[in-house]
């Protein structure tokens, strides 16, 4: 056990500390934020993206060969650090890198790592999620769209839900049925599908805090060439597993705790900053003792992500303990944003532009979008399914 | 950057469990069983030579590599002296004299130095600035409460304000002046006691470290250790627990099917695993006088509180009216854990402390964000 870092890792900090310092906007962060508009702010997400790839830090731990950095998981928790601290925009191919790129990483052959790798990287292809249905959420293997092979090209029925950026992405993985008649999980099959093809129509779904993030998206005899399934036919369940993993374990974690710790210093700011009666916001000792234990857990989700990290970086198993992760920093960011509106008191409910909002109705906005934190990537009582019974053993 | 503890480390915690294990009346229900030979047996271990340095005769080792043996004393409840011993020794280390370590040291080592540490008085908070013990022209007088396995103490480190600020002074048991007597209260085998001292005569080198200072580093260690005692508690009646709803059977069925049980099981070990996260963090930045040392020891404090009480009152409901039993002895680790949640700062007061020093964080920051603008 030992936190202390080697020099190639510190220079690795410092040089990207110096590469950050240039590339944002000055104020950055102080005086200027990103845009309040939904399109504005994604296009303006994106195109940050562009500029981490052009700099050399995108993909700090995939390999050299596929445009990667090919650094160690402890350089990726560095640049996490690096990404809090300079207040850095969060990504929008979120899904692209962390699990398109990683379930190819894992089961594509050689040409599909070449053809889609680098153009994850690079943000020419931005990439959505096509697993949950109507009818198939916490029972994702119950999934109804269906895909039949017809001589090199699948075609695809169907309709997804929850497609998040669908409207910016080129690209789209899907967990799809090829066979109907054998039980449910054995007849599914993992597709690459370009959001280009004729047949396919998206549908804005407006969320609880008034953003269109999601989509309805519909598959109308999409045409998919044979070539871009991950893994055998009707072995799909397995890849879409690796698929969860990666969207529930450490990096995953990690990269948000960069979002959390940033709007939780800023909350603290805001407190010591905000006057109330003869002292300031930050005096109420009830909301103290809640602030100290969002604190706790903030920092813990990124402590938790660390040692995954060792655990991954000496040969340990991806596995049930990424359900252990996605339980502790969904419930954790959740209770911070509680503890925001708690802690700003009288000026709680005030949002958006209203002249006497804090933080430009950041608090907020977060807080309605919290709510999603423990539904997404599989439940809360989906993730306490599988510790108990794939980490505790408890019966089924 | 390794999050992880190496084999020695593993293999250190592995024997100090399989020692404790030996010794069924530390966990047994009754509270005036003893196991008057575990101290000896921890001694031939060696364990007491670990933090001690090799000129003293030690293995020169670091708080960090006994953590996984911290947390087995935890689940074994083990007496509380030897942690304080332990606490003790890190501080001769950290800020005694040479003549002090030369004394003290291999008395230590040998097992043959048995401490108990002096803190808390009953008409005040946890914040030690605000004791009102004092060391006035050599002369101690103060009445202090809680102080664990007082009686079987040979040596007592007692928080005191001396001249130059609060210090922490070495008093032997024996001396005139010092009554100890037994608590009655509720983990009798903690081995509470109420220790005055009235007129004690101490001698120069009775003073350990500079005032300020070592008191500093008692808390921040002591509240690391305690954390890594209270994820050794947690630990093991999460395993109870488990274990209980694996063959318990209601409505024709392991009770641990249910999801209303499996689930909660579910996140008292997310709630360990992530106790356990900031307490090896904290106990690392004690070893290394990080600078968050103080912050990290706070957090892990009270994070690490409130998941033993969770489980600890989890354990117990999940295993209904066993669970209420004496002879089950779940109540054992119920008592010991409130104990410890109470000793070298309860939960308000770490968080308390986690706020001020993430605040006084971010205002550097900010300070060197101006100056370099």
């Amino acid at each position: 056990m030992d936190f202390n870092y080697s020099p190639a890792e510190t220079e690795f900090r410092l040089s990207l500390r110096a590469w950050l310092a240039d590339a944002l906007p000055k104020g950055w962060g102080e005086t200027v934020f990103l845009p309040s508009d939904e399109h504005e702010q994604a296009m303006f997400r994106l195109d940050w993206e562009r500029k981490l790839y052009a700099g050399g830090w995108a993909g700090i731990n995939w390999p050299k060969e596929y445009g990667g950095r090919g650094a160690t998981l402890i350089e990726r928790g560095i640049f996490a650090e690096e990404m809090a601290r300079a207040r850095a925009p969060e990504p929008i191919n979120v899904i692209g890198h962390n699990l398109t790129g990683t379930t190819i990483l894992a089961h594509g052959t050689e040409a599909q790592k070449k053809r889609f790798l680098p153009k994850i990287l690079s943000t020419e292809e931005v990439w959505c999620q096509g697993f949950s249905e109507p009818n198939a959420g916490s029972d994702l293997a119950s999934v109804r769209t269906r895909a039949e092979l017809k001589g090199d090209k699948f075609i695809v029925n169907g309709q997804k839900i929850w497609t998040s950026f669908g409207q910016y992405s080129q690209w789209c993985f899907a967990l799809v049925r090829t066979n109907p008649n054998v039980p449910k999980h054995k007849g599914l099959s993992f597709l690459l599908i370009d959001m280009k093809s004729p047949g396919i129509t998206l549908r804005p779904l407006r969320q609880i805090s008034g953003e269109y993030e999601f989509n309805e998206t519909f598959f109308d005899n999409v045409e998919v060439p044979a070539e871009n399934i991950v893994g055998d036919i009707d072995g799909g369940w397995k890849i879409a597993m690796t698929t969860l993993t990666y969207e529930r374990g450490p990096e995953d974690a990690l990269g948000r705790q960069i979002r959390f710790k940033q709007e939780l210093d800023q909350l603290l700011r805001t407190l010591v900053r905000h006057q109330r009666g003869a002292g300031h916001a930050i005096d109420e000792p009830a909301v103290r003792q809640k602030l100290a234990k969002s604190i706790a857990e903030i920092e813990i989700v990124r402590l938790n992500a660390l040692r995954s990290f060792s655990k991954l970086e000496s040969g340990g198993d991806r596995g049930a303990d990424a359900s252990m992760t996605k339980l502790y920093w969904s419930h954790a960011a959740q209770n911070m944003y509680e503890v925001a509106m708690d802690a700003l008191g009288p000026i709680a409910p005030l949002s958006g532009s209203d002249p006497q909002a804090a933080a430009l109705g950041k608090f907020q906005m977060s807080w309605f979008q919290s709510k999603a934190f423990t539904i997404y990537s599989g439940s809360s009582e989906i993730q306490r399914n599988i510790i108990g019974e794939r980490v505790l053993g408890l019966p089924r | 950057m390794n999050f992880a503890f190496d084999e020695e480390q593993v293999s250190l915690g592995d024997t100090v469990a399989r020692l404790l294990a030996d010794h069924p009346a530390l966990v047994g229900p009754d509270l005036d069983q003893a196991a008057p030979t575990v101290w000896q047996a921890l001694a031939e271990l060696g364990l007491f030579m670990l933090l001690v340095p090799e000129e003293q005769g030690g293995a020169g080792l670091a708080p960090i590599d006994l953590t996984l043996a911290v947390e087995a004393l935890g689940g074994s409840l083990a007496p509380a002296g030897v942690i304080a011993t332990l606490l003790a020794t890190d501080l001769i280390v950290q800020h005694g004299t040479p003549a002090q370590r030369d004394t003290l040291l291999p008395q230590i080592a040998g097992g043959d130095l048995r401490f108990a540490v002096a803190l808390y008085e009953a008409d005040r908070d946890f914040d030690p600035a605000t004791l009102g013990a004092a060391v006035d022209g050599g002369v101690l007088n103060a009445s202090k409460i809680a102080v664990a396995d007082a009686a079987a103490a040979q040596m007592l480190l007692v928080i005191a304000r001396g001249r130059d600020g609060m210090g922490c002074y070495l008093v032997p048991a024996d001396v005139a002046g010092v009554t100890i007597t037994p608590h009655e209260d509720i983990d009798p085998t903690a081995g509470l006691c109420a220790v005055r001292f009235d007129g004690v005569k101490l001698d120069e080198s009775a003073l350990l470290g500079a005032p300020g200072l070592a008191i500093a580093r008692l808390i921040d260690t002591a509240a690391s250790l305690h954390a890594a005692l209270l994820t050794g508690i947690a630990s093991r009646m999460l395993d109870t627990a488990i274990e209980y709803a694996k063959t318990r059977e209601q409505f024709g069925q392991p009770i641990g099917s249910f999801q209303a049980l499996k689930h909660r099981c579910a996140d008292m070990a997310v709630s360990l695993d992530s106790a356990r996260s900031a307490t090896y963090y904290a106990v690392w930045a004690a070893s290394e006088n990080a600078s968050d040392r103080a912050r990290a020891a706070s957090m892990a404090k009270a994070y690490a509180g409130d998941v033993a009480r969770q489980i600890c009152n989890e354990a117990i409901q999940l295993h209904g009216g066993m669970g209420f039993t004496w002879d089950l002895a779940l109540h054992r680790f119920l008592r010991r854990a409130k104990v410890i949640e109470h000793a070298f700062g309860s939960t308000a007061w770490h968080n308390e402390r986690l706020l001020q020093e993430t605040l006084a964080m971010l205002a550097a920051e900010d300070e060197a964000g101006r100056a370099a603008a």
